[in-house]
């Protein structure tokens, strides 16, 4: 195969699953066991009411709208992808060509949204996708114009090397991924120790795998095994407080004599 | 010869250079990605991000808790991670050695699964409804296909044919690099000298109203500058009880010098 050949297939599966997710996550609105996707209803519900248009039609209409272009750009990036593995290379171009040109579209409405709402950090997040987009047609189009090289790829002495090395760092990394889940993965429900930072008052480091099931086993431990001791106030930590990232969050517990 | 000489070091300046940076800069990517699975979780020298936490939660939120689903994720991940690691650092080695056929088809492959990875990736986010990390994926799946191209296209680009610096402009520039590098050393050095301690030390509570008070904490306060403000206001105010502490939001820290600022609710004891 064309090096030209599998650049075209690795940007065209990138588009097609990018826009059939993106189809699938307005289909499943909602969270189901499988799906979790972005509640796309409410934050459209919440722009409109912003502007004082109450009536959910207003963001329904609008929704409905923006999934029509994004199954119509599915379904080019889809047809695209088919007949480049067809070898139909012009009509897969024009497919693509197609695609690209209705999530520009989408996109581009997208922004205006954005500026009208004034949601800033979408509207850099939209603008990177659209430029992403363009320069993705521009690579799909001329990423080798001149240079027909077709990949070498012969299980030459260095590529058995490069095999064996990818492989054992694949199994050292496996190992280690199982062991640090099986040490870690009891933090998901296990009460963590306090200490004592100020008379009365206990900090506990929440790990990262911590949940409200370990905090509610924190506090019932500590309830336990502090029966002197009443629980006045709970205060979690800030982000400004746990600059270090060790921690996923920091929990201060205030406490009094019984 | 000496122009021969003087051609083969503007071009190792120039575009073989640019080469160099794109190969090396995946090669470390990758490299560090991979050690970071394998040591996990924060450590001395090493704090990383606890990618197991990370994934078990997106899968949890799916319904599927299980930690095998998490790992089985995370080796499939891994896996193509250190391939690409690997063929980088081959395009890498065959570069070196001037053996641009293999450095090209080591390199391509190595994109080839960088794009693969970060599409993989891509869906996962919208699957797991996290569009900040959408964003982030899609730029790193840009990125690694602009940086095909750049490599294979960098001799297209036209280079300055002359990198050599005149002697007056040499001696100009070197002596405003050393004067403004000595006034910023100077400047980092005593903002340490002044500033650390901020880290932890604790910080006195201002009175606003009856049983209330605010304690503003600097930029560079941790968890240790708090504990030690609450043993100070404890121990300055025996007779109160500190019955409940409210964070100040971002969106009433409007001025850029405002930190934390915490106000403490009390009440007699």
């Amino acid at each position: 195969m064309k090096e030209k050949k599998l650049i075209q297939y690795l940007i065209l599966i990138h588009w097609t699953l990018f826009s059939a997710t993106t189809v699938i996550d307005k289909i499943v609105p909602d969270v189901y066991p499988l799906w979790v996707g972005a509640d796309f209803y409410t934050l459209f519900i919440k722009f409109f009411a912003s502007l004082g248009l109450t009536d959910p039609i207003f963001a329904t209409i609008a929704l409905a709208g923006i999934s029509f272009l994004e199954i119509v750009a599915f379904v080019c990036f889809a047809f695209s992808l088919f007949n480049l593995y067809k070898t139909k290379d012009k009509i897969a171009e024009q497919w693509f060509y197609r695609g690209i040109g209705f999530s520009i579209l989408t996109f581009s409405l997208f922004s205006i949204g954005d500026q009208i709402f004034g949601d800033r950090f979408t509207l850099l997040e939209h603008t990177i996708f659209w430029i992403i987009l363009v320069i993705s047609w521009v690579i799909y189009k001329y990423n080798s114009l001149t240079d027909e090289r077709v990949i070498k790829f012969s299980m030459s002495k260095d590529i058995k090397v490069g095999m064996l090395v990818g492989t054992l760092f694949t199994v050292i990394t496996t190992v280690s991924l199982f062991s640090f889940s099986k040490e870690t993965f009891a933090n998901k429900t296990q009460p963590v120790q306090g200490e004592e930072v100020v008379e009365g008052v206990y900090k506990f480091d929440i790990p990262f795998l911590g949940d409200k099931i370990t905090m509610e086993n924190t506090l019932k431990d500590f309830e336990n095994k502090h029966s002197d001791l009443k629980i006045n106030y709970i205060y979690t930590g800030p982000d400004e407080l746990n600059s270090k990232k060790k921690t996923h969050m920091l929990l201060y517990v205030f406490t009094e004599p019984k | 010869m000496e122009n021969k000489n003087s051609d083969f070091t503007n071009r190792i300046i120039g575009k073989d250079l640019i080469r160099y940076f794109i190969l090396i800069y995946w090669a470390l990517f990758w490299l560090l990605n991979i050690v970071d699975k394998v040591i996990g979780g924060a450590h001395f020298l090493f704090v990383g991000k606890d990618r197991f936490a990370q994934i078990e939660r997106f899968f949890d939120s799916l319904g599927l808790g299980e930690p095998i689903i998490a790992n089985i994720a995370l080796v499939i991940t891994a896996g193509l991670e250190t391939f690409a690691f690997v063929f980088f650092a081959g395009a890498l080695y065959h570069f070196a050695k001037k053996n641009l056929d293999a450095t090209r088809s080591w390199f391509f492959i190595g994109i080839a699964l960088t794009l693969i990875t970060y599409t993989y990736f891509s869906v996962g986010d919208q699957v797991f409804g996290d569009h900040f990390e959408l964003l982030e994926h899609g730029l790193f799946w840009f990125i690694g296909l602009l940086s095909w191209i750049i490599f294979i296209r960098v001799d297209k680009i036209q280079l300055f044919d002359n990198f050599s610096i005149g002697r007056k402009q040499f001696i100009v520039s070197s002596i405003v690099v050393l004067a403004i590098t000595a006034v910023t050393t100077f400047s980092i050095f005593w903002h340490n000298h002044t500033s650390f301690v901020e880290r932890t030390q604790a910080v006195s509570a201002e009175k606003i109203a009856d049983n209330k008070y605010k304690i503003k904490f600097p930029f560079l306060a941790g968890s240790k500058a708090f504990e030690n403000s609450i043993a100070k206001f404890k121990t300055d105010n025996p007779t109160e009880k500190i019955t409940y502490i409210y964070t100040a939001p971002a969106q009433l820290r409007l001025g850029e010098s405002d930190g934390l600022i915490i106000y403490i609710q009390t009440e007699k004891k």
